[in-house]
């Protein structure tokens, strides 16, 4: 038997004020009306706690958009998991950022879109990046221990050193710099979020030389799966560690997961999470190793990788039990070749045109803000939820 | 790093702290992970509270386990500490 996930990923709504492009919400988005209230929430962190979970993580769409929040950090924290709001800070003043430290949060993971304003608003599709700024102000004269995320991407990774010294100045104690990963959105605008070879390389390179000189700052740096030899252990292998609840209350091993035919997900609205942990049939079904085609199943990284990620190679080769296709060994190696050489063979500013008029001749005339505005597929918000303005 | 001194004032490093519940081990809770701790780990990190120095959670851990070796305590507090520190668990 597998032993308690290490943490509950409450993905408290997907209502959020950003609409950013590489958003790895799923394209279907849970509406107001099928969130869970507070006291199912409640009731899940408690059961978690008792399973022996010892993190949560607060994510969304956007938590702050609950104005249950602090009630719910508190009764997490109340049952005596470690708790952590991953957040976009849009909706964080002061009164309430000292409401959710009394309540007892413990970490805070506030997310950048670029260093510069204008190119940071249009990855988020608004206006958001000054009012993150003085959030981040207001985190520092915390107590709480303060993560700077970071998403990089074809668009900002040229400007990598700029923006690892942007998030150096709002005093954090750890930058997480990560890799658009391919699901939801981030899947729907890859071609132009892939970033080439020579990007990644120098990324790489950048990142090195910022681990040097930040002492006090610790840096951790997720590489794009698409350029590696070897997939990511994704969440540190099928329902082992983590477990997602969506916001109707559906408890995937995957945030992603959703997007897998065939497999019934549980709602904590009626099940126990241990019942859903251990014995429903979507946890079990790629758990352990039974599951594995060749070659993974004679492989020796299976224990360290687990075959990779199985959203992806659904998303990618249309078989959730297959080998992650990003990995060098897997039959379906050739799909993700195929995007690499559509990204590097093409000018970096060409990418967006690939959708655009035949025969606008001058391609770079496009690469401008207001023609990616047009081109991105901006992730909405749930039916019923007032968009923002548009840019 | 900071090196640690006699009069350094150990304390836990913001967003990490030290769960002890009922009918389990202590456990150290912190933003990349967590840490369970075995024998006297939970003593030495109760004690960390940025008023003590290292010289006195030294002192009072040698008189708590008065048949070790007190040379041998000071040196494996001073380890446990050093290797917290790298994980940026504690501050000094
Ligand atoms: S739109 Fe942006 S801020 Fe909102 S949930 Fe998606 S990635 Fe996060
Ligand atoms: S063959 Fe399977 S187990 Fe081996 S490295 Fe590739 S994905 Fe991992």
């Amino acid at each position: 038997m597998s032993t308690a996930p290490l943490a509950l990923i409450a993905e408290l709504t997907h209502r959020c004020p950003l609409r950013c492009v590489y958003c790895s919400n799923p394209l279907e988005l849970r509406a107001r009306s099928e969130e869970l209230s507070t006291e199912t929430w409640v009731r899940a962190f408690e059961e978690a706690a008792q399973l022996g979970t010892l993190h949560v993580h607060l994510t969304g769409g956007e938590p702050l958009a609950r104005g249950d929040l602090t009630p719910l950090v508190l009764a997490a924290r109340s049952a005596g998991l470690y708790t952590n709001l991953i957040t976009s800070g849009i909706g964080l003043n002061e009164k309430r950022l000292s409401s959710l430290v009394e309540a007892g949060l413990d970490h805070i993971q506030l997310s950048f879109q670029d260093a510069e304003e204008s190119s940071a608003d249009t990855i988020a599709g608004c206006s958001a990046h000054a009012q993150k700024v003085a959030v981040a102000q207001l985190i520092s004269e915390t107590r709480l221990a303060f993560t700077v995320n970071l998403v990089v991407h074809r668009r900002n990774l040229d400007r990598l050193e700029e923006i690892i010294s942007f998030a150096e100045r709002l005093r954090p104690h750890r930058i997480e710099i990560a890799h658009v990963q391919y699901y939801g959105w981030a899947l729907r605008n890859r071609e132009a979020l892939l970033p080439t070879l020579d990007q990644v390389q120098e990324s790489v390179a950048v990142v090195e030389r910022a681990k040097e000189r930040l002492k006090g700052i610790k840096i951790d740096f997720v590489t794009p799966d698409y350029y590696a030899t070897f997939p990511k252990p994704c969440m540190g292998g099928w329902a082992r560690l983590l477990m997602v609840v969506d916001p109707s209350g559906k408890a995937l091993p995957c945030h992603a997961a959703g997007v897998i035919p065939g497999l019934k997900f549980e709602n904590v609205k009626e099940k126990s999470l241990r019942w859903i942990w251990e014995e429903s049939s979507s946890f079990r079904r790629f758990r352990g190793e039974d599951w594995m085609p060749e070659p993974c199943r004679t492989c020796e990284r299976r224990t360290q990788d687990f075959g990779g990620c199985r959203c992806q190679a659904f998303l990618v080769a249309g078989d959730a039990a297959a080998t992650d296709p990003v990995c060098s060994l897997s039959p379906h190696r050739h799909l993700i070749d195929a995007v690499l050489k559509r990204i590097n063979l093409s000018p970096l500013s060409a990418d967006i045109g690939s959708s655009a008029e035949p025969g606008a001749g001058n391609v770079k005339a496009l690469d401008t803000d207001l023609a990616l505005r047009q081109r991105w597929a901006y992730r909405t918000n749930p039916a019923g939820v007032r968009e923002r303005p548009e840019l | 790093m900071t090196t640690l001194h006699s009069f350094s004032q150990p304390r836990l490093a913001a967003g990490c702290r030290l769960r002890e519940m009922e009918g389990e081990p202590a456990t150290l809770l912190f933003p990349e992970g967590i840490l369970r701790l075995k024998g006297p780990g939970a003593e030495i990190l109760r004690r960390c509270d940025g008023q003590r120095t290292f010289a006195e959670i030294v002192a009072e851990i040698q008189a708590q386990y008065r048949s070790a070796d007190p040379r041998q305590i000071e040196h494996d507090i001073e380890s446990f500490l050093d290797r917290l520190q790298k994980r940026r668990v504690i501050d000094l």
